[in-house]
């Protein structure tokens, strides 16, 4: 659209090239906050998305996406502050825990209100995680360790008898095995340990009743206010609302913008204030990060460590790679990769991704292993040629290796700077193919694959996420086959300790891997944000995107 | 008023179109039915019991024959089914809205298609081997060896990024719409980057055609008759010259129906260009079978509607 007449932006960059007293009457008069800030009259909060939600019912989501939105439509028990520490939410504090680490007893907050004005009771929470249980959306397993989950999924019971609530703002929670993880999940609110209104379920109807803004009801601070499928979401602030702090922000506009480039190009011209919140934060082109970086707005960029790593995975089960005789060609693949190479090439010089140097388990998390520790990240070409010579000296076990990859512009990047790299600097030739996403990842499950990229986002801060997901014998997502008895062993000793005493614990299997020369450590992601500077409050963190409610938009 | 026959005649027309609908859909339908997989595999291992669930919600457990026949009954309903990946999106409405704005697009562009591709061959061929003529020619070339979507994206440079820069964001295409249709400012580049390869097309025919008809018998007697210059042309050399344009309105509208595909992703416009694309990137199947029905609708429409409009121009076809 031209704009021309008495355009508001037109008085903007007249005040901007003379008098300042200009600018303020131009934004209008606006309000401070007790910070000392001066606020925007117009508090809208803009961004855009690539493609439309997925789902917004807690017990289904599955998709980051989404949880940047229902962490602000939903609570949980406790939650993650800013600075991924857990803090209580809809409970008053942190529960207690009994000696044998089997009961946790939550005191609920009297205040918390349904957007609808319902009081929220501790047998919602009942009522939200059996439904969760039965309905076995893919975070399901975030009440596993709950008594009563395993009749709740077999369909022989409807409510998980571990929960009970002994009166109305009590809800005692017994486990069946001891897990020092429990309390990570019940923070982790944005997938099934939100509390959800059964009336309003019941109202919308099981499988629409979070598509209207009529009945998607929730405890949180904003509320869903208009919806045009697959173009825009609006979200408006709860009146009233009983947590804190208070939002500021009061109204989230949402458009659909498949070409992230034409969305940098809005944001260029003012009309989005980020690109990157509700999980955009791999989608910004790297040519535009590239020139947004070299430019005058470069303060705008915003790097974050996000909590995804990237590796070569290799099957245990088949040769050549196969158990302890595969272990120095495992090696020697891994040490033929020059990883500063590689970030070069594959993240526009290392600017959306950091060479992963310290284990698995990425940078910002625990369990991290600390920079430069992973013997397998180093990069030596003489002792791989050493290995590779050793382990397979007529080259006939390394002929015809296909490196397996998901077609994407990232993963097929470091498929070909791998492919040379391993030509360069081993002198094996390995095929790439790459199979259509849903393919690649059934298969890659069903361990049909050889040697294959992989990687992992944390659903949370905690160890066991990794180790119980992907390396340990009956792990579903790890796609090698690796089985080492001593690793689960000492996993099954660590999930059932507090995280704290825990983390020795995980760092030895983390070792384990490192010596079994498990995996070949390729990347850490990072996530870029496009943010004016008159957006105030938090930035992201590893996990979140920041509670809108921590937002506010300063005059400008 | 259309006679009996010509009634008839469309009504033909109008049942092969639906037929044509059809067996598109159904071909796109066994298609993606026969891709490995399925939309619900994520690198995250997925509960057998809730797949089973979800498979049952989307009636993916039937066999595909019987998954067929309530395909076709709902089409025959005007029911596409429920998305795929945004779960609880009815496709049917979603996709109408989408083509109503695509429509707005395309009618514009076609508009302008025609107008500035007619006006430049008139001109070409009256002052023909001028300049003016080698101008208009030079330009309809450039125009017609450009594809859309390199025009779009200098378009896009040149209003949003350079004039934004340059006015201090006074002046400027704004990119994305607020809200579903655009206003007449934000249709015009986009209708300008999906017509200008067309346009240049129509100069060209419509100088060939007014050169030959130029030089008929008729035309000679109808200046020495006295009548001025701007008579001759318009009413006798024009409409004459624009039946090889009708022709081409055809394909032209077809090409400006698919042109859109890639215009309105470089827009941000949510039409069902758009649609196009990023169904088939998030492969949501039940989607991308509706927008093919889609596009055989409007494309055996488009050129139902052409057929018509040559017994506009040309009193002697019939129907």
């Amino acid at each position: 659209m031209y704009r021309g007449v008495g355009a508001f932006r037109a008085l903007r960059s007249l005040a901007v090239v003379g008098a300042i007293g200009i600018l303020v009457a131009a934004c209008g008069g606006g309000t401070t906050t007790n910070q000392g800030t001066q606020l925007a009259a117009d508090q809208t909060l803009r961004f855009p998305l690539n493609d439309d939600i997925g789902i917004f019912d807690p017990a289904f989501t599955n998709a980051a996406v989404d949880s940047a939105f229902t962490q602000n439509l939903f609570d949980g028990l406790l939650k993650f502050d800013k600075d991924m520490k857990i803090v209580p939410d809809i409970a008053e504090s942190l529960p207690d825990v009994s000696s044998d680490g089997l009961t946790y007893t939550f005191k609920l907050r009297k205040d918390v209100k349904f957007s609808n004005g319902d009081k929220v009771t501790a047998k919602d929470f009942i009522y939200s995680w059996s439904r969760a249980a039965k309905l076995q959306g893919d975070y399901a397993a975030e009440v596993a360790l709950v008594d009563g989950y395993k009749d709740v999924k077999a369909k022989k019971a409807t409510t998980l008898s571990g929960m009970t609530a002994p009166d109305d703002y009590t809800l005692v929670v017994k486990l069946s095995e001891p897990g020092g993880y429990f309390v990570t999940q019940v923070a982790f609110f944005t997938a099934v340990t939100a509390v959800v209104s059964q009336k309003a379920i019941e109202a919308g109807g099981e499988d629409t009743w979070w598509t209207k803004p009529e009945t998607l009801i929730g405890t949180g601070p904003y509320k869903m206010s208009a919806r045009t499928p697959k173009q825009s979401l609006e979200f408006s602030a709860v009146d009233n609302w009983w947590g804190s702090p208070k939002p500021t922000l009061k109204k989230i506009h949402v458009d659909v913008i498949s070409d992230f480039s034409s969305a940098v190009a809005k944001y260029e011209q003012g009309g989005f204030d980020d690109v990157g919140f509700g999980d955009m934060n791999a989608a910004i082109p790297s040519e535009d990060v590239l020139r947004i970086k070299a430019g005058p707005k470069v303060s705008e960029l915003h790097f974050i460590p996000k909590t995804r790593t990237t590796w070569v995975g290799f099957n245990f089960k088949k040769p050549p790679f196969a158990g302890a005789a595969g272990k120095d060609l495992r090696k020697a693949f891994s040490l033929a990769i020059d990883r500063d190479k590689l970030v070069d090439v594959v993240c526009s010089h290392g600017i959306t991704c950091a060479k992963a140097t310290g284990g698995l388990i990425s940078k910002g998390l625990k369990g991290y292993l600390g920079d430069n520790a992973d013997p397998l990240a180093k990069f030596d070409a003489a002792q791989a040629k050493q290995l590779l010579q050793s382990a397979d000296p007529n080259k006939t076990k390394t002929k015809g290796l296909v490196y397996q990859y998901n077609p994407s512009d990232f993963n097929k990047a470091i498929a070909e700077n791998l492919q040379s790299q391993w030509q360069d600097n081993l002198g094996v030739k390995v095929d790439l193919q790459a199979t259509e996403r849903a393919t690649f990842f059934s298969r890659r499950t069903k361990e049909e694959y050889i040697i294959f990229r992989h990687s992992w986002q944390a659903d949370y801060d905690h160890p066991q996420d990794w180790f119980d997901n992907l390396f340990t014998t009956d792990a579903g997502n790890g796609g090698t086959g690796y089985s080492n008895p001593q690793l689960d062993a000492l996993v099954k000793k660590a999930d059932a300790k507090k995280t704290e005493d825990a983390l020795a614990d995980y760092k030895q299997a983390s070792q384990l891997m490192i010596d079994d020369a498990q995996y070949a450590p390729l990347v850490y992601a990072l996530g870029v944000f496009l943010t004016k500077p008159y957006v105030k409050g938090p930035q992201a963190n590893a996990f979140n995107d920041p509670y809108w409610n921590e937002l506010s938009i300063a005059q400008h | 008023m259309l006679s009996r026959r010509a009634l008839i005649y469309l009504g033909e027309r109008l049942v092969l179109v639906a037929f044509t609908a059809v067996a598109v859909s159904s071909i796109v339908f066994l298609g993606v039915h026969q891709l490995p997989g399925n939309a619900f595999l994520s690198d995250r291992r997925i509960d057998p019991v809730a797949l089973q669930a979800i498979m049952h919600h989307y009636h993916l457990d039937l066999s595909l024959f019987d998954q067929y026949k309530l395909f076709v009954s709902g089409i025959l309903r005007g029911d596409l089914g429920e998305s795929l990946v945004n779960r609880g999106i009815p496709i049917t409405p979603l996709l109408l809205r989408e083509a109503t704005v695509s429509l707005e697009v395309g009618a514009a562009a076609l508009i302008f298609t025609i107008g500035l591709g007619m006006v430049l061959g008139v001109i070409a061929a009256i002052k023909q081997n001028s300049w003016i003529d080698y101008l208009a020619t030079a330009t309809s070339v450039v125009g017609y060896s450009m594809p859309n979507f390199v025009i779009a994206t200098v378009l896009v440079l040149i209003f949003a990024v350079y004039l934004y820069n340059w006015s201090g964001g006074a002046i400027y295409y704004e990119i994305g719409w607020n809200g579903t249709y655009g206003t007449l400012g934000q249709i015009s580049i986009p209708a300008f980057a999906l017509g200008f390869p067309y346009a240049s097309i129509v100069a060209r025919l419509t100088r060939a055609s007014m050169l030959e008809v130029l030089r008929q018998d008729y035309i000679r007697t109808a200046k020495a008759k006295g009548l001025s210059d701007r008579i001759v042309i318009i009413r006798h050399a024009l409409r004459n010259a624009l039946i090889p344009v009708v022709t081409i309105l055809g394909p032209l509208t077809i090409g400006i129906i698919t042109g859109s595909v890639v215009i309105e992703n470089v827009f941000g416009i949510p039409g069902l260009g758009k649609e196009f694309v990023q169904s088939i990137l998030s492969r949501d199947y039940n989607i991308v079978i509706g927008v093919f029905t889609f596009y055989a609708l409007a494309i055996g429409l488009a050129n139902l509607l052409v057929d018509f409009l040559y017994t506009a121009i040309d009193p002697r076809i019939r129907y």
